[in-house]
């Protein structure tokens, strides 16, 4: 009987603390005791995110077949509007070509206003290692003649020796058979520049007058004698000078400004 | 009838390799160089097809392409007659059995045809000769054509002894016995 009632009041002693303690806790900040509330959070948080996630796809489930067809037509859509948006990129992507032409001639127009022009572009390339010779796309019926210079816009190209009634052929600057009468910037000095065989794609400036100094880098254009090329075309800059043991021999190696491997735009210089 | 109908698809065979030599390799090109499939192809017809054909095929390939190219006509065209011509020689002469031996045909037939077509290039057309440049650009060729040679050997032989029952029926009696 008496440890019955020593029970009784230490259950209510123990009841009464802890009660104490809860108004004591439930007055005290939280931010006081977050370091408890992490332990407790780092404990149960994984637990609760796996009873979360569980039930998320429990509820999703059930949503997956409802959605089913709604997602079946709206992907048939997204389909639809996305070849149809394929089509207008492949559509723009021509203009945006044709714009870089058309602007690439207006450039070209420009830079050679003084001169009466026809735009072409380059259709064919020579089938050979020993020749260069290229394809216009421009003819007799065009107003092309034999004999006309063509250039690019970075310099000239070479001049037509062939006309059909669409197409003419040119010959290039590069080519073994193509001569021009040159001049050098600084001193005015004409020289010859001929075609090589090389695969760099340069020219070989030979009979330079003994007198005359020349320097790397210099520009090399027309000098307008042979009555085919126009006085003042660019041509390129001298890339080396090679000197032999008589001055008379020693030669330039110029690097022409248009590059024959890509060019495609050209105007050819009407009479 | 059935070496016309021959002829015919020779002609389709130029025009598929026209396409290719001006839209296809000048894209692969080794150190500047492409190969040359005309020389292939005429020395080809020379040897499993007859003289005739090969040099008459020469001739019309050469002249169309001197006309759509050249900056004279002839000369592609004569030196294209010239490989026919060395085809049907080397059939009479050599074995057409051995790949070693095709090999060299081609490698000769290379060889004859660019220093052929520079030299009378340099006579009519007039420009300084640069041997030692050429050699370089022949050399690459000679190794382009060998590697074209070697991967359409199998092709090369096959299709060649067709054309070669068609062509020479007559002959095998008197050639072998």
């Amino acid at each position: 009987m008496n440890r019955n009632k020593q029970t009784e009041t230490l259950g209510g002693v123990i009841t009464l603390i802890i009660l104490v303690l809860l108004i004591f806790l439930s007055n005290v900040q939280t931010s006081k005791i977050s370091f408890f509330e992490g332990i407790a959070s780092s404990v149960f948080s994984p637990v609760q995110n796996l009873f979360i996630s569980l039930k998320n796809k429990a509820s999703g489930n059930s949503k997956y077949f409802s959605d089913m067809e709604l997602l079946i037509s709206e992907n048939a859509e997204l389909k639809e509007k996305n070849s149809k948006l394929e089509e207008q990129v492949r559509e723009l992507e021509i203009i945006k070509a044709d714009n870089e032409t058309m602007q690439e001639y207006m450039n070209l127009t420009q830079k050679y206003a003084e001169y009466q022009t026809i735009p072409a572009y380059v259709i064919n390339k020579d089938v050979s290692n020993l020749s260069s010779t290229l394809i216009l796309n421009v003819g007799s019926e065009d107003g092309v003649a034999e004999q006309m210079t063509v250039i690019a816009d970075q310099g000239l190209v070479g001049h037509i020796i062939s006309v059909s009634k669409h197409t003419s052929k040119v010959q290039v600057i590069i080519d073994p058979a193509s001569t021009v009468s040159c001049s050098i910037s600084t001193t005015e000095q004409s020289i010859i520049c001929k075609g090589t065989l090389d695969n760099d794609q340069t020219l070989r400036a030979s009979f330079i007058p003994t007198g005359a100094e020349l320097i790397q880098g210099d520009t090399v254009s027309t000098s307008g004698i042979g009555g085919i090329y126009r006085k003042g075309i660019r041509i390129g800059t001298i890339k080396e000078i090679v000197t032999t043991s008589n001055v008379i021999d020693r030669y330039a190696i110029v690097e022409p400004a248009v590059d024959f491997r890509t060019v495609d735009n050209v105007l050819i210089i009407a009479e | 009838m059935k070496k016309f109908g021959i002829s015919i698809l020779f002609f389709i065979t130029f025009i598929i390799i026209y396409l290719l030599q001006a839209n296809i390799f000048p894209s692969l090109k080794i150190a500047g160089v492409m190969p040359n499939l005309f020389v292939i192809f005429i020395l080809w017809i020379g040897l499993f097809a007859n003289t005739i054909e090969a040099v008459g095929f020469g001739l019309i390939m050469g002249v169309l392409i001197d006309l759509i190219y050249g900056k004279v006509i002839g000369i592609t065209a004569v030196m294209l007659c010239v490989i026919g011509y060395l085809g049907a020689y080397f059939d009479k002469n050599f074995s057409k059995e051995s790949k070693f031996k095709i090999v060299l045909m081609v490698i000769g037939a290379t060889l004859i045809y660019e220093i052929g077509y520079y030299a009378l290039g340099g006579l009519i057309i007039g420009y300084d000769f640069e041997w030692l440049k050429l050699m370089k650009i022949v050399i690459f060729e000679i190794i382009y054509n060998v590697l074209i040679t070697i991967i359409l050997y199998p092709m090369i032989q096959n299709l060649g002894y067709k054309v070669d029952r068609a062509f020479k029926r007559n002959n095998i009696l008197t050639r072998y016995f």
